[in-house]
């Protein structure tokens, strides 16, 4: 099986590779993972004004896992909270070609990008109760 | 709720068993074995019998491997397709679709980890279902590796930051590798609770609720398993 050239592309020149520090102000952290087949995925956004001004990821797996979140991130970024909810990894998987096989990688990108979401969200709720 | 399901789950698995109790060819009563008592034809395994049936062990994990491979081999000789060279073509994909369930069924129980795999996707359903939080510091600590990785593999391998690197990756992959180890024996220690649970084979509440810890457990243990085994094979391949 061979991989789609947007893959290939990805993975040669990963987009946003890196993170920002967990606790800095507007970074919302997604940590998955695949116990199937042990791929590990972190995905980072920053948010100001309700819009992702950056996003970074670091993943631990196959090329097309790889690929995914480099793909996620570049997606993300200029997208507000509302926006990237609606990121699917049926997405993913037509972008890059995925065949049947690896649309398990599509999905935990996805999981990756809901999980830093949820993350965001739980620390602007936490902060405006401690403002209350 | 759990109850009323497992009962729902046993009664699917007797009316299989109905479903194949008779002979395709002379239908006779058949007790469930590989051949007819009465015209010795052989039958079909159902494609819902599950592994430990189908080689006649009960659902523990605990498995002798050497009664495991002489009942495979026993098995595998009663439906070599060369005994069913002059046999009818009916008899020849029966034995010929038997040989590959079997070498499926043998491959899978064999292996420790396959096998408590395999039992947890028939007692609990698909991975997903028990899908717990996933293990954030381990995480952490696979891409910091990860990251050290990169480091080492772009770095001249002779200089000193090389063996400076090496030597660190030595280091974690032995960490790493102890780590497993204790995994698989509390892994063989589930094991070992488990048959237990079952040769006890309460109903009680008490005993569903053991059952639940001993799965869940199992999940959690195999999936980190998993990744600590990833990231062990990558730094041996690595720094070989």
């Amino acid at each position: 099986m061979a991989y789609s050239d947007k893959v290939v592309d990805h993975f040669n020149n990963p987009r946003n590779m890196g993170s920002f520090k967990k606790d800095e102000e507007g970074v919302g952290t997604g940590m998955v993972g695949a116990p199937e087949c042990g791929d590990v995925m972190k995905l980072q956004i920053k948010v100001q004004n309700d819009t992702i001004v950056d996003a970074k990821f670091k993943t631990f797996g196959c090329g097309s896992a790889i690929a995914s979140s480099s793909l996620a991130t570049e997606w993300l970024k200029g997208k507000t909270i509302e926006e990237a909810q609606k990121i699917k990894n049926t997405d993913i998987v037509q972008e890059l070609n995925l065949p049947p096989v690896k649309i398990h990688c599509s999905v935990l990108a996805e999981d990756a990008i809901k999980a830093a979401l949820t993350d965001y969200q739980k620390k602007t709720d936490a902060q405006s109760t401690d403002t209350k | 709720m759990a109850h009323d399901q497992s009962s729902t789950h046993s009664e699917t698995r007797r009316q299989l068993q109905m479903a194949r109790s008779m002979c395709w060819h002379c239908q006779s009563e058949m007790s469930g074995e590989y051949f007819c008592e009465r015209c010795v034809k052989v039958q079909p395994v159902s494609k819902d019998t599950d592994y430990f049936t189908c080689l006649g062990f009960p659902r523990r994990l605990t498995l002798d491997p050497k009664k495991l491979e002489a009942k495979f081999y026993e098995l595998s000789r009663a439906f070599h397709p060369d005994f069913y060279q002059t046999k009818s073509p009916t008899e020849q994909t029966i034995s010929l679709g038997n040989a590959a369930v079997l070498n499926t069924a043998y491959r899978t129980l064999r292996d420790p980890i396959q096998r408590a795999e395999y039992l947890l996707a028939l007692e609990a359903g698909s991975v997903k279902d028990i899908r717990t939080s996933p293990p954030a510091d381990l995480f952490e600590e696979i891409l910091e590796l990860q990251d050290t990785l990169d480091q080492y593999r772009a770095s001249d391998h002779d200089s000193d930051e090389g063996h400076r690197l090496r030597a660190m990756l030595q280091g974690e992959q032995q960490t790493l590798e102890r780590r497993r180890e204790e995994m698989e024996s509390q892994l063989q220690q589930l094991f070992t609770d488990w048959d237990e649970l079952q040769d006890r084979g309460e109903a009680t509440s008490q005993a569903r609720a053991e059952r639940d810890r001993i799965l869940k457990h199992m999940r959690d243990l195999l999936s980190n398993r998993t990744y600590v085994n990833n990231i062990v094979n990558d730094l041996a391949a690595t720094i070989a």
